[in-house]
């Protein structure tokens, strides 16, 4: 609520900001009810971004009566999208922001929920990826790259992001291209374009490989040369790149994004998301929003969009999927084994200490409050598991009048959850009612 | 360097008019009040606030997101102090004997040293932003993967002199947190390591839940089990802020802690962890109230703090001089640059040099308005610690609950939470230190990773590390470091023996 209430006021200080939103007809509502958008990753990253922006331009725009943003994030994606597929099926209100590295996170974690289970919508927005090299590398176009790679694939190291990511996808369609074996890709993964980039910078790595915008202050300013960008065309925003495709390495890649609805809605329900989602990408905030973060439109509808799923499956699948199992992970084994060993040694010297009357008693109730923590939020909900959870503790520590403790933890449980949910945004498990 | 601080001097001109200094304030004001909460580090907090900064002109959105930065910083540690629940990374150490001094009734002096602290270092960081920006971003991007890996091998081997009094149980504490910190995927090969099928464990357990875990969750249960045995907490005992005693105490470790920090986040090996915790085991260390680690020792607060807000203004080196982005939240400050169609890097000091020295100035600002605002808050917060007790463990327990969830909007993260404060209760019950479990679980996995990377980037062998000069000094100084007093202790001891053979 600070939130909106700052941007509001913030909006009437900017007047570009204000005209845009008187200027724009606003449009009849596509939705009657609340719009869920998941985004199957943390705050911060390109998905919950795009979660969010979408958020802010339907609301901007009143497409649907509000918008919330829910954030699922773990093993890229995968987790949310198995979520999103078994809580909202049916549910005619309700996206789920994906994309590339979900395509191949689907396949390197094994996720028995994949993206033929979900409704395809529409593909929103991407970016291209550059290969890159320090200034000072000998390698100055991307054949001297090539030509290094076949003399000795393990000698060239890429820097770039996460494993199994847009940019270790890249390196690995190259390898493909030119010849040279997928697995022995010599991939180095940063967590953070800033890591990678130092890596390059300095020298310890043989090339960078990283959407265009994490490298385009530094190719402007001369500091790291680019080789090639992954898009089929040269683009307008680096037009003095070339493309891989026209030096010679048949390979595209886009690191693109898009959402889906849930499996088992109607044809109209799926129309009216189709349409809403539409509206919103043609919106002028939307333009500006993808301009402003340097994400390149690639609108598609959803029969298109649905097609290129498949497709981009077919090609990154088995990509990604024949990864070298480690023979016996003894390092893990010494190390589980070594703390065992210890803890029992240690433990003999430790003092127990003594257990005061009711030591018992106090810890079950606590036991009971931490299973309400855990496991009562998804049923009924936040407030009144929290407020399980606070009494129980309250009487582990003393304060035997529930009553008087339930009412305290109530209201302490409906002052977080506003806090939480109403001002800051982070959805909590909802109320149940 | 004249020009530096002739450009400075324009830059207090823009921080200084009335609308920059409300925006800074309005910026450290919110960035406290939202980093306060559990579960919520300065990077979320960014996140969450920089929707706010869009339609600003950009030089006051800057400020702002300056003052939001800092203040984030500096509401982390409170929760961390009084609450035992930290929020991010960076506070996880101060949790260690700030709670402690919290319990003891010198909540206050924790508070205040944290405060003071941070001033000091943000200060005297930021002077080194200004200063030293260019030579020490120069040697930061010298260092590659096998430097980082000896550093953080480094500490392990300074960090080990403070295990606890059982070397047994201390290394075995260790081995729970390397254990923890095992979980998830293999940096190499991403294969899945004891994550038990669980798709949900693939990511690893997040430090943050793992140290709310440990410290809140087990805490509370030990808490419960001792009942009356485990005594009142003791809300206030002596001043409200630090005694004659504690400022002789802290103001060294405020200064060893910039020095630590700064360097290291310069660094671009990421995070606050490494310089918390190598502060930690450098005042554990130098410390003369041996007696008090465990039980509050101010050191152990002062230090830790000092190092997270230089390592927080080291991490800006990189990012205003190259556009590096070194860390989460500097990650969401670049973005945050980009949304204003600016490139941060060498052409923006040129560029925009009203805008970067005015965001620049506006730090010491900031700073300055921080420490005001923060020193009153103390004794509002110490009140907290006034609230009944069953109350107090309850309100911890649910709003840590909270902050578990919020990181990830995951149910899976509240298991994990409860489990590792299982883990930690029976840690406590036999009488296993905390703190060692936490250097296993935030060192552990950088190590590997850092190994794997200077594994790749070099021909593979043990080469790749104790081949490069800059590592292998690195190594040889930490384990002096590491092995030194003991050996002067021996070598002491020695000559006594000879001298009173009669001793037994």
């Amino acid at each position: 609520m600070i939130r909106r209430l700052l941007a509001a006021c913030a909006l009437g200080s900017c007047p570009a900001l204000a005209s845009t939103a008187r200027s724009q007809a606003i449009p009849q509502a596509q939705l009657r009810e609340p719009l869920t958008i998941m985004a199957p990753a943390a705050p911060g990253g390109g998905w919950d971004q795009t979660a969010r922006l979408m958020q802010q331009v339907i609301q901007g725009a009143a497409l649907a009566p509000s918008a919330q943003v829910v954030n699922a994030a773990g093993a890229a994606g995968t987790i949310g999208l198995a979520r999103f597929v078994t809580a909202e099926r049916g549910n005619g209100n309700a996206l789920l922001v994906t994309g590339l590295v979900m395509v191949s996170g689907i396949v390197t974690n094994h996720s028995p929920v994949t993206l033929a289970d979900v409704t395809p919508i529409a593909r929103l927005s991407g970016e291209f990826e550059v290969i890159v090299v320090p200034a000072a590398s000998p390698i100055r176009s991307l054949p001297d790259l090539v030509a290094e790679l076949r003399r000795n694939p393990r000698g060239v190291s890429w820097g770039g992001g996460s494993a199994g990511g847009t940019d270790e996808i890249l390196a690995r369609l190259i390898a493909d291209a030119v010849g040279v074996s997928r697995d022995s890709v010599n991939y180095v993964a940063y967590s953070g374009g800033g890591q990678a980039l130092a890596s390059i910078l300095g020298g310890h790595v043989t090339a960078g490989v990283s959407g265009l915008g994490e490298f385009a202050g530094q190719i402007e300013s001369g500091a790291l040369r680019a080789l090639a960008i992954s898009s089929p065309e040269r683009i307008a925003a680096a037009p003095t790149i070339p493309t891989l495709i026209e030096s010679g390495v048949d390979v595209s890649l886009m690191n693109w994004r898009g959402v889906v609805a849930p499996p088992g809605i109607t044809r109209a329900e799926r129309a009216r998301l189709e349409a809403l989602v539409a509206a919103m990408a043609g919106a002028p905030a939307w333009r500006e929003a993808l301009a402003r973060n340097g994400w390149t439109d690639l609108f598609l509808g959803a029969d298109a969009f649905g097609d290129f799923i498949r497709d981009e499956t077919r090609r990154i699948g088995p990509l990604v999927a024949q990864r070298k199992a480690s023979a016996v992970p003894w390092g893990v084994g010494i190390v589980v084994a070594g703390t065992l060993a210890l803890l029992l040694v240690g433990a003999r010297g430790g003092s127990l200490p003594a257990a005061s009357i009711g030591a018992r008693s106090r810890v079950t109730l606590l036991g009971i409050a931490l299973a309400a923590l855990v496991g009562l939020p998804g049923l009924i909900g936040f407030v009144p598991s929290a407020a399980v959870a606070f009494t129980c503790i309250a009487h582990a520590f003393g304060s035997t009048r529930v009553l008087r403790n339930g009412a305290i933890g109530t209201a302490f449980a409906v002052a977080a959850f506003l806090l939480f949910a109403k001002v800051l945004g982070i959805a909590l498990p909802p109320l149940p009612f | 360097m004249g020009e530096s601080l002739a450009a400075l001097g324009n830059g207090f001109l823009v921080a200084l008019t009335p609308m920059h200094l409300l925006w800074c304030l309005a910026g450290v004001a919110l960035g406290t009040a939202v980093g306060v909460l559990p579960g919520i580090g300065p990077a979320l907090t960014v996140s969450l606030l920089l929707p706010i900064t869009y339609s600003v002109e950009p030089t006051a959105a800057f400020i702002m997101f300056a003052g939001i930065y800092y203040g984030a910083m500096y509401g982390g540690s409170t929760t961390s102090i009084l609450l035992n629940t930290p929020g991010e990374t960076a506070t996880i150490v101060t949790a260690l004997e700030g709670n402690a001094m919290a319990r003891a009734g010198r909540g206050g002096a924790a508070l205040a040293t944290s405060a003071i602290g941070s001033f000091v270092a943000g200060t005297l960081a930021t002077a080194g932003l200004v200063l030293l920006a260019q030579p020490a971003v120069a040697l930061a991007l010298m260092l590659g993967p096998a430097e980082y890996f000896a550093l953080i091998v480094a500490a392990f081997a300074i960090v080990t002199g403070t295990l606890g009094d059982s070397r047994v149980r201390g290394l075995a504490s260790l081995g729970v947190g390397l254990t923890l910190g095992l979980v998830g995927l293999d940096p190499r090969d991403g294969q899945a390591r004891l994550t038990f099928g669980s798709r949900y464990l693939l990511d690893g357990i997040d430090p943050i839940i793992a140290a709310v875990g440990l410290f809140a969750v087990g805490e509370a249960i030990y808490a419960a089990w001792l009942g009356a045995a485990a005594g009142e907490r003791v809300p206030l005992k002596g001043s409200l802020l630090m005694t004659r005693e504690e400022w002789r105490r802290s103001w060294k470790p405020w200064l060893r802690g910039t020095a630590i920090g700064f360097p290291m986040g310069v660094i671009p090996a990421g995070g606050s962890e490494l310089p918390t915790l190598m502060s930690y085991a450098a005042e554990r260390r130098l410390s003369s109230h041996q007696d008090e680690w465990g039980r509050g020792a101010i050191e152990g607060v002062a230090g830790p703090e000092a190092a997270n807000n230089a390592a927080a203004a080291g991490t800006l080196v990189p990012l205003l001089t190259l556009g590096l982005p070194t860390s989460a939240t500097a990650a969401m400050l670049l973005a945050a640059f980009q949304q204003y169609g600016l490139k941060p890097g060498p052409l923006l000091f040129s560029d925009e040099p009203s805008l970067v020295w005015g965001m620049i100035a506006s730090l010491f600002v900031g700073n300055a308005l921080l420490l005001a605002l923060n020193l009153p808050l103390v004794g509002i917060w110490v009140r907290l610690l006034r609230v009944p007790q069953p109350y107090l463990h309850a309100g911890i327990l649910v709003l840590a609950s909270v902050g578990a969830y919020s990181v990830h909007g995951s149910a899976a993260d509240l298991i994990a939470l409860a489990a590792v404060g299982v883990i930690g209760f029976a840690l406590r019950l036999r009488d296993f230190p905390l703190a060692p479990v936490v250097i296993g679980l935030l060192l552990g996995p950088m190590a590997e990773l850092q190994l794997t990377r200077a594994l790749a980037v070099g021909d593979g062998g043990w080469r790749s590390v104790l081949g490069r000069p800059g590592a292998a000094t690195i190594l040889t100084l930490g384990l002096l470091v590491a092995v030194a007093p003991a050996a002067v202790n021996a070598l002491r001891r020695a000559p006594e023996q000879e001298r009173s053979p009669t001793r037994p």
